[in-house]
């Protein structure tokens, strides 16, 4: 008889409460479309939108819980201690809930933006949930086969809802180009994998580590084919072309939920593999990234310049983005490690936050997505041009915003680990950068309104969402080690990130 | 019994003949078959050193045929969401071939 295993499923609790929440909403849009009226309320399509979507956000703030308090707790705990695959650490409960909060912004902010383009059906949410639960599993797992099924699970409902407005063309053509290049970047990282596991005969990172010997051809191969793998899901130059085109034809809301959580994921699982699977980096690989981090800053900050349309504009600008990020990994240092982690927070609420914007001016099936028409707005509408033009700032790293103390982070990180070179591209480029992105409040504060097809009012979901991001873009940038809070007293943001990478350093 | 250096050749063979496929072809359905190759030379990959690491060990190791379970399952769902998202792109444009979509650069 086999002994049955010692399985520990409370580990498991911020995934389970994510899966589950994915089958509750799947099975309420069902039962909602079939009644007339709920508690004494007409069904319609907006009613049921709303109640599914208020039960993602209320799953996903149960998850937030859930991952917060084994954060709070410490330790590592592991599912099956025989053969373990998912781990929940310090690090993956906090990337946890990282993931667990933006998915949780995203689904407020797609509420009102799901019916501008009539497009309101419940399996959104449904997706959503699905991808944020195959993150979570990515994030936490010390096993490859775990790796490659939290990837799967991440990308195959984005190539879905990157055509969820299936009756454009362009999100047709969005879905289609992520899915091409996204499958053939998962074979080939699956390939990685298999040499990975003829090199070392196990596919557990223990017995990766145990078994990689830098001298063997084939471990090389398959490390670098693993490294492209995720290199095109982090849009890292050479392997970038495909981001542009899918931000600019997926729905904004849907551009806003993977710009943020994917690269989040993808980066927090890059971390974990470089250092618990293979070691501080080898020399060879670290020059690799150091080369591939300068040209993904230069090529996405030069090409953000030329762009007319502003998802685009955002799109190269989140490839620079993952080039400051690549920083963090050339130094691999404990202090570029938790550097990273904390700029993947504050690009989480100001990349949220502008493409909110975008979302928030979406009017009957349009999207506002010419540079152009900003034009005048802080006149029409100065509210949502105040947060835009802050969001800006920081993209930019404006000191005082989020996005200065990231790279300054990254930056310092840079230095004390000796790469000077890398420092200067990175500040020399961040000087670009700022010309694209001030652009947009320049046209703002100083042009004539000219395009006045924006919807004039805002939705509560999309404002709460916009009001959460600017507030925390000043409040990581003005106090990034005691952020304020009225509930919870001060938030020692920093701090969290230390912790959180420290337990791969004996932390 | 054949030499695992064989299947591992094999597969590489296998791997770069779809690589070849997704680059060059401008059909989608015959860029989608060589993705499902690509993926097919992985599993057999996993398989091949699966054997060999049984042999050294003595012990039944199997995460390589585990792994190629799980493959399996996920390529299926893969390509049931690509056939959708392409029928949605067919219905569009009544065409399948690759360099139509074009909608979107630079």
């Amino acid at each position: 008889m086999i002994p049955a295993p010692d399985l520990n499923l409370s580990v498991l609790l911020p995934i389970i409460l994510v899966a589950i929440g994915s089958m509750t909403i799947l099975m309420g849009e069902v039962l909602l479309s079939r009644a007339d009226t709920v508690l004494g309320r007409e069904v319609t399509e907006s009613f049921i939108g709303t109640v599914l979507a208020g039960t993602a956000i209320f799953f996903f703030a149960l998850t937030l819980w859930a991952s917060g308090v084994a954060f709070a707790g410490g330790g590592v705990q592991v599912f099956n201690p025989d053969n373990p695959m998912y781990q929940l650490d310090p690090f993956s409960s906090f990337v946890t809930a990282v993931l667990a909060l933006s998915a949780l912004l995203s689904c407020a902010l797609s509420i009102t933006y799901l019916s501008e383009l009539r497009i309101n059906h419940g399996e959104y949410y449904a997706l959503i949930m699905l991808s944020a639960s195959g993150m979570m599993l990515m994030v936490a797992a010390v096993d490859l086969i775990a790796v490659f099924l939290g990837l799967e699970l991440m990308s195959i409902p984005i190539y879905v809802l990157a055509g969820f407005d299936r009756r454009k063309l362009r999100s047709n053509e969005s879905a289609l180009k992520y899915f091409l290049i996204g499958s053939f970047a998962s074979a080939i990282l699956l390939y990685g994998m298999a040499l990975l596991y003829g090199v070392s005969g196990g596919t557990s990172f223990e017995a990766l580590r145990a078994g990689f010997d830098a001298d063997n051809p084939m471990a090389l191969v398959g490390l670098g084919l693993v490294v492209v793998g995720f290199a095109f899901k982090i849009s890292m130059v050479p392997f970038h072309q495909w981001t542009p085109d899918v931000y600019e034809g997926a729905p904004s809301a849907v551009t806003a939920y993977m710009s943020v959580t994917v690269k989040v994921a993808a980066f927090a699982t890059l971390i974990r593999l470089l250092a618990m699977a293979f070691g501080p980096l080898e020399a060879s690989l670290e020059t690799i990234f150091w080369v591939l981090s300068a040209l993904t800053i230069v090529v996405g900050n030069i090409m953000a310049i030329i762009q007319e349309n502003v998802k685009r504009m955002l799109a190269y600008s989140s490839i620079a983005h993952a080039g400051y990020l690549m920083i963090g990994l050339v130094t691999g240092t404990i202090e570029g490690y938790s550097a990273m982690i904390f700029y993947l927070i504050a690009y989480t609420f100001m990349n949220l936050g502008a493409f909110g914007v975008v979302v928030a001016l979406a009017n009957r099936g349009n999207d506002c997505e010419r540079i152009a028409s900003f034009a005048g707005l802080a006149r029409t509408r100065p509210g949502l041009a105040a947060v835009m033009a802050l969001f800006m700032l920081s993209l930019a790293g404006i000191p005082g915003t989020a996005g200065f103390m990231g790279k300054f982070k990254i930056f310092m990180a840079a230095v004390n680990s000796g790469d000077i070179w890398l420092l200067i591209i990175g500040v020399l480029m961040s000087v670009v950068s700022v010309y694209y992105y001030l652009r947009i409040p320049v046209l703002m504060y100083m042009r004539e309104p000219e395009d006045e097809s924006h919807r004039t009012e805002i939705a509560s979901g999309e404002g709460a969402v916009l009001v959460v991001c600017a507030l925390a873009v000043l409040a990581l940038g003005l106090f990034p080690n005691r952020v304020p809070t009225l509930l919870f007293g001060d938030l020692d943001v920093l701090d969290w990130a230390n912790r959180s990478v420290g337990m791969f350093f004996g932390g | 019994m054949l030499p695992m250096d064989h299947v591992i050749a094999l597969s590489a063979i296998l791997f770069t003949i779809g690589v070849l496929g997704v680059a060059t072809r401008r059909n989608l359905i015959v860029i989608l078959m060589s993705i499902e190759l690509m993926l097919n030379a992985v599993n057999l990959a996993f398989v091949g050193f699966n054997r060999i690491w049984s042999q050294v060990d003595g012990v039944a190791a199997i995460d390589g045929q585990i792994f190629v379970l799980m493959v399996i399952a996920v390529a299926a769902a893969e390509v049931a969401v690509g056939l959708g998202i392409l029928l949605a792109m067919f219905r569009n444009r009544d065409s399948v071939n690759v360099e139509e979509v074009n909608l979107l650069k630079w």
